[in-house]
């Protein structure tokens, strides 16, 4: 197969983090352009021309933009918005994302997230199509399903709060179901949970 | 976001005919605005001045169904808030009374070919949606609609009366969980819940939820990017 260029819009303020970007994903192996840039009016003009596919966006530049934000997403709904976490962020805010990058994530799954969104048409990766949840998103998707919040279930699985929005964020990716009750139903129908479990 | 049908880019000497045949959900927006279906060789500019709808807002909303997202600069005036509330509460009325309980009978057939626990669960997803929705056009119709309506005939700001507020926050928190929920029906129903005989109605509720979905997210780009802009800038002249 042959592997088309991937053109990413990075709207990071810090250098460092830009150029260690930069540097991670040049080593992927797949091509990806970077254009950094420092405006969401520049995001949307570079949108509106068509010039990259995917986004990575420090949350915090629009943390007090969502409309403006939200406003672009929805007009250019093909571009894949990854955000990219290093300190708290509102779950509300995180859910305008489609996928989530992590600072302390390692060099091979950024570039593994990255080559996966890209390398198909669908936005979707292979294990996507599979639908194959791990077995953490599973755990996580029982709490879910529980009623418990973010809070709860990073105390129950002793995992941080943005591991557990992150592993939210993938599971209704893969499932395509974000809705507590939705995701019930997704469980018994895949025989996660039994349906005895949930009347309990 | 998605649209269920793509179509040419309308412009005011097109035969409104031909555009119907290439796109029949133009017949919703004609419904919402209360045009006649009876449009003869007519051409959008001569259907608008017949009915008496401004072409510009007319055009506007039909490149909406046709797939083309409006751009920023509208030449809509306060004259034109009727027309758009005139159709919002169209639309409302056709959820309610015609797109959800389509649904819903659709859900009892199915739960008659494929009695299982996942249906039933569906079922009562179904009905818990349909409630929010309820709540949410219930609260547009007493809350919003109004406000709007006494912009329109410049009575804010009269102390007599006290109307209840309205938060465009609000509009656009209850439209994205109505969005998503009715994205979680079509994932269960298509990806998830294992089919018994049910092909067919299967079939039929996932293009009703797509309809359905295809008109709402319209509603709502008209609601938040037409609607609401055109009603900031009537509250900041006053």
């Amino acid at each position: 197969m042959n592997k088309p260029s991937t053109n990413i819009v990075v709207f990071e303020p810090s250098l460092i983090v830009f150029e260690g970007i930069s540097n991670i994903i040049s080593k992927s192996g797949h091509h990806f352009h970077l254009i950094r840039t420092d405006s969401l009016s520049e995001i949307q003009n570079h949108a509106a021309h068509g010039r990259f596919d995917l986004a990575i966006v420090n949350p915090t530049l629009i943390q007090n933009k969502n409309k403006e934000f939200a406003s672009i997403q929805k007009n250019f709904p093909a571009i894949i918005w990854v955000a990219l976490v290093y300190n708290f962020f509102d779950h509300n805010l995180l859910s305008q994302f489609d996928r989530i990058i992590n600072i302390t994530d390692s060099a091979e799954s950024i570039s593994k997230q990255l080559t996966n969104i890209s390398s198909n048409e669908n936005h979707l990766s292979l294990e996507d199509e599979q639908e194959l949840l791990s077995d953490r998103e599973i755990d996580v998707l029982k709490q879910i399903i529980k009623g418990f919040s973010n809070k709860e279930i990073a105390d129950h699985l002793n995992i941080s709060i943005h591991t557990v929005i992150s592993h939210r964020k993938n599971i209704s990716q893969k499932t395509g179901i974000k809705s507590q009750a939705g995701l019930t139903i997704y469980a018994i129908s895949n025989k996660i949970i039994l349906l005895e479990d949930y009347k309990n | 976001m998605s649209n269920l049908s793509k179509g040419n880019y309308i412009k005011p000497e097109m035969k409104i005919s031909s555009l119907v045949f290439e796109n029949p959900n133009l017949l919703l927006l004609m419904e919402h605005l209360e045009i006649d279906f009876i449009v003869h060789e007519k051409t959008v500019k001569q259907l608008c001045a017949a009915s008496n709808i401004n072409e510009d807002l007319f055009i506007l909303i039909a490149n909406l169904y046709n797939g083309f997202q409006p751009t920023e600069q509208q030449n809509l005036t306060r004259d034109d808030m009727a027309a758009i509330i005139k159709f919002l509460k169209n639309s409302h009325n056709y959820y309610e009374n015609e797109k959800y309980p389509e649904i819903r009978s659709y859900l009892e057939q199915l739960q008659i070919q494929n009695n299982s626990a996942e249906i039933k669960l569906i079922e009562k997803f179904f009905d818990e949606y349909f409630n929010e929705v309820k709540e949410h056009l219930h609260y547009e119709n007493r809350v919003a609609f109004p406000y709007f309506n006494k912009l329109l005939k410049n009575e804010i700001g009269g102390k007599e009366e006290k109307l209840e507020p309205y938060s465009v926050n609000e509009y656009q928190e209850h439209h994205s969980d109505i969005e998503s929920k009715l994205n979680d029906l079509k994932a269960l129903l298509l990806k998830h819940v294992p089919v018994e005989n049910d092909r067919v109605i299967r079939r039929k509720i996932i293009k009703c939820l797509c309809e359905l979905e295809n008109d709402l997210n319209i509603h709502s780009i008209i609601e938040e990017t037409i609607l609401i802009p055109l009603v900031s800038q009537i509250e900041c002249s006053e």
